[in-house]
């Protein structure tokens, strides 16, 4: 993934710094957009390309701690870094604690921006990855037969096919097939592997009544 | 209480007893003027005694001693009338009638005198001459004569009564201008100590009485028929330059000691030789010589009691010049008149001290200009400009520079003395130095400033986060800018022209950095600030710039609606400064328990009217607690926790000083409104001082 798409959006209500932070992330391959008033930067953020958010503290319309609740509350995940002129611990304590992954304060150093930048890419970049493989074992969820789906949470559980096949008042060579045909729409080859993604979408095991 | 009435008993009766020692005395006195008289009528048949002693000496014991002593003197002086008139054979009746008509005049004449010339010096004042002349010569003595008359026809001479009449006039009236002035000035009113008198008043007393002696001796002893008879007319006037002059330079005690050396001359010169009194017989001698005598006495004494009052209106005027120039002196009080026509000053002795000069420096409008300090001379020039065209008295303050160095501080009163044509005559006033209190006034602006810089410092202190942050935010621009600028000159190519606008950003953030330390340092500042062309508009801006941070970590908007016709005003930036600061951190203050939604600082200015600009700063708190506006300004009046109860107080100070006002109240929406009224004239008036 180039750097190029990770779009860092700047929230600060002074143009000077706003501009000034723009420039030194752009010199590192950034995309920049900036915004000099939070409440533009509602109103016309998009959160589905990858990217992070460099907020400002004390701004006049809306401070960037308040602006953090506003943008959990409509389920941003993006991550989000602060800048501020006068950080105290609790502030910053209170920053960390909604989600932020920095507290930085002015004059920023340009190393530990860029590096909390690069620290939130990856978090971008993994939280993607980890966003794709959960769409694809969906999409995979999605072609199972409700049989299929009801072996599937036996065998995470760990039980072989008699067991699963007496609870469900079968055969054991139909839970073989189903198991089998279970086990090729969610490209898995291994039990373990099953286990695994099953964990990743939120698939609680069958638990025996 | 006994022991008093003892004291008072003595002093009675010792008072008796010097008064029955004294009255032998005088009886003595009587005695001899008597005998003196016969002598002299005795000496030659051209003449008699052309007045009667006895009579005088008791008419100046009458105007010397209480009138209740008078029967005392009486009393005693009678043995020595009647050993005298005995002496010279006279009858019983005639004996009588004489002491009758002796003690009649005296009585009179001093009764007279004490009753209508009020009080010791007798001759002292015009006034005081022509009662004792018109008393004791003319009327008094006319009436006894009536009496008198009967002496010399008891004594069984024949004649006229008219002419006996005239006779005993003449020699009481003679003896009143010629004896009694010089009994009573020369010997009734006090010397001054002889090594007091300079030594040439003295050898000119010696002098001039020498030179009197000898002019009348022998003008006195010419007569019709003798050698140089013609010049008989004028030689008679020889001797009253003499007079004159005595007179004058020696006032009453030099006019009857002339009268009287003039009188004893002239009867010893009649008695021993032929002169204009001895042509005929002895009454008419004695008449003509009375007639000459009285008629040369009377406006000599006139003259010097005239002179005597000039001299007393001189000694009392120096007197209170001497008492005014003390209290001037002493009350650093100066007077001054400055005549229009002449460009001359007069000043009060002390005046040249207070400015500086030399006593010998002639005041005038080079020289007092010259004493003043360089920098106060419009002030000087401008108190005789407008004293000399104002209708109301004007006042101006200027220092000196004093010969050793001090600069004292002087206030100049003037008003314009007109006639009653309203043309100016003269100017006139007073120099007050005010020195003292320039320099309490001095000291108290000192406090003043000092505290009201406690105070900007005190605020700033407050404000130190916020300014930090303001600070900040350039800071943070700059390094950004740098660090980027350092990225793109090391890429491959250099992108240069991005890196000059970082660079241009940079210097324009450093301005910007400069710009809120400037503010700052200048709230800060110290000592004089100077007064300066001040637009209240671009004040407020900088003070909400200087109030950025804080308003919005305080989560305060702000509502400014500035006139865009308000005036310059002439004054101080930084006071006023400090006054809309102190108001608009109340307002912050007040909004700290209001939901930050409702929390919105208006500030507004306008030019309310041709002289005045008002400035309104308005919060949307909970409002002022019921207390007196008046009380809010007081010092130490406190309505916050942590508040000093200074800031108003300091503000209401500066803003008068700036001949504004400012007001609080409650609005009828809630909050506090801060009305700050500032005269838009003022830049005129503070120009033209």
């Amino acid at each position: 993934m180039s750097p190029l798409t990770f779009t860092v959006h700047i929230v600060d209500d002074d143009c000077g710094v706003l501009r000034a932070m723009a420039r030194l992330l752009r010199t590192a391959g950034y995309d920049c957009r900036t915004f000099a008033s939070p409440l533009q930067f509602l109103d016309e953020y998009d959160p589905s390309g990858p990217g992070c958010i460099v907020l400002d503290v004390a701004m006049g319309e809306l401070d960037g701690l308040r602006l953090q609740a506003a943008l959990r509350d409509r389920g941003v995940e993006q991550s989000v870094i602060f800048v501020t002129g006068k950080g105290d611990i609790p502030m910053s304590v209170q920053a960390m604690r909604a989600g932020a992954i920095d507290f930085l304060t002015k004059p920023v150093d340009g190393e530990a921006l860029l590096a909390a930048i690069e620290r939130a890419r990856n978090d971008d970049t993994e939280r993607r990855e980890l966003h794709d493989e959960r769409v694809s074992i969906e999409a995979n969820l999605a072609k199972l037969t409700p049989r299929e789906r009801e072996v599937l949470t036996h065998v995470i559980a760990g039980r072989l096919n008699k067991q699963i096949a007496s609870d469900l008042g079968t055969v054991e060579k139909t839970i073989k097939v189903h198991r089998g045909r279970m086990m090729s729409k969610m490209g898995v080859h291994s039990v373990a592997e099953l286990v695994r993604v099953a964990e990743r979408v939120g698939i609680a095991p069958h638990e025996k009544q | 209480m006994s022991s008093g009435l003892v004291d008072e008993t003595d002093r009675a009766s010792s008072s008796l007893r010097d008064s029955v020692s004294t009255a032998m005395l005088v009886a003595l006195a009587y005695f001899i003027g008597a005998e003196l008289a016969f002598f002299i009528g005795t000496l030659s048949d051209k003449i008699f005694a052309p007045f009667w002693p006895p009579n005088i000496v008791l008419f100046c014991v009458f105007l010397l001693v209480p009138m209740r002593r008078w029967w005392i003197y009486t009393l005693i002086t009678f043995p020595a009338h009647v050993v005298a008139e005995l002496g010279v054979g006279m009858n019983l009746p005639q004996l009588l009638v004489a002491f009758a008509t002796n003690v009649a005049v005296a009585g009179l004449n001093a009764g007279a005198v004490r009753l209508f010339a009020d009080g010791r010096p007798w001759l002292g004042d015009p006034r005081k001459a022509l009662i004792f002349v018109a008393a004791t010569a003319l009327v008094c003595p006319a009436v006894v004569a009536l009496g008198g008359a009967f002496v010399p026809i008891l004594g069984g001479a024949t004649g006229n009564f008219s002419d006996f009449w005239a006779q005993w006039y003449a020699s009481n009236a003679l003896g009143s201008v010629t004896l009694a002035p010089v009994v009573l000035t020369w010997l009734c009113e006090p010397w001054p100590p002889i090594s007091q008198v300079p030594e040439a008043k003295r050898s000119e007393a010696l002098a001039l009485s020498t030179a009197l002696v000898v002019v009348c001796t022998v003008t006195f002893a010419v007569g019709p028929g003798t050698q140089g008879s013609s010049f008989l007319p004028a030689l008679l006037y020889l001797p009253l330059p003499l007079i004159v002059w005595a007179t004058v330079r020696f006032g009453i005690k030099g006019a009857s000691g002339a009268i009287f050396i003039v009188t004893v001359v002239l009867i010893w010169r009649t008695l021993n030789s032929h002169n204009l009194f001895t042509g005929g017989d002895a009454e008419s001698n004695v008449l003509a010589m009375q007639t000459f005598l009285i008629g040369l006495a009377t406006p000599v004494l006139l003259l010097g009691a005239a002179i005597n009052a000039i001299r007393h209106a001189e000694q009392t005027i120096r007197d209170s010049q001497e008492r005014t120039a003390f209290a001037f002196a002493s009350t650093h009080i100066a007077l001054w008149e400055y005549g229009t026509a002449g460009e001359r000053f007069w000043t009060s002795a002390n005046c040249n001290a207070m400015l500086g000069l030399k006593p010998n420096v002639t005041l005038t409008r080079t020289s007092f200009l010259g004493a003043i300090h360089p920098q106060d001379i419009a002030a000087a020039r401008d108190i005789i400009r407008t004293t000399a065209s104002a209708a109301e008295p004007t006042t101006r303050e200027f220092r000196v520079n004093l010969p050793d160095g001090e600069t004292r501080w002087l206030l100049a009163r003037g008003y314009a003395q007109r006639d009653k044509n309203g043309e100016i005559t003269q100017t006139a006033g007073i120099l007050t130095d005010v020195t003292d209190r320039k320099a309490v006034e001095f000291e108290a602006e000192l406090q003043r400033r000092e505290l009201s810089h406690l105070m900007r410092v005190s605020v700033m202190g407050e404000l130190a986060g916020a300014i930090a942050h303001e600070l900040n935010q350039p800071l943070a621009a700059i390094l950004a800018n740098a660090e980027a600028a350092r990225r793109m000159l090391r890429q491959a190519p250099p992108d240069i022209d991005e890196a000059g606008a970082a660079l241009d950003d940079i210097v324009h953030e450093n301005k910007r950095a400069s710009e809120v330390i400037r503010r700052m340092r200048r709230l800060l500042r110290k000592g004089d600030s100077k007064p300066e062309i001040v637009n209240l508009n671009d004040l407020i801006e900088s003070t909400l710039k200087l109030l950025h941070s804080e308003l919005i970590s305080r989560h305060i908007k702000v509502d400014t609606n500035l006139g865009a016709d308000v005036p310059i005003i002439w004054g101080d930036p930084v006071q006023l400064q400090q006054v809309l600061l102190n108001l608009a951190m109340n307002a912050m203050e007040a909004m700290s328990l209001v939901p930050p939604s409702r929390r919105v600082l208006a500030i507004a200015s306008r030019h309310l009217n041709a002289d005045s600009i008002e400035i309104v700063v308005r919060d949307r708190g909970h409002g002022l607690a019921p207390v007196s506006t008046k009380q809010l300004f007081e010092p130490f009046f406190t309505t916050k926790d942590h508040g000093l109860g200074l800031g108003l107080s300091i503000c209401l100070t500066i803003v008068k000083s700036h001949g504004g006002e400012l007001s609080l109240a409650n609005h009828a929406d809630g909050g506090v409104t801060a009305i700050l009224t500032l005269p838009s004239r003022q830049i005129q008036t503070m120009a033209a001082k």
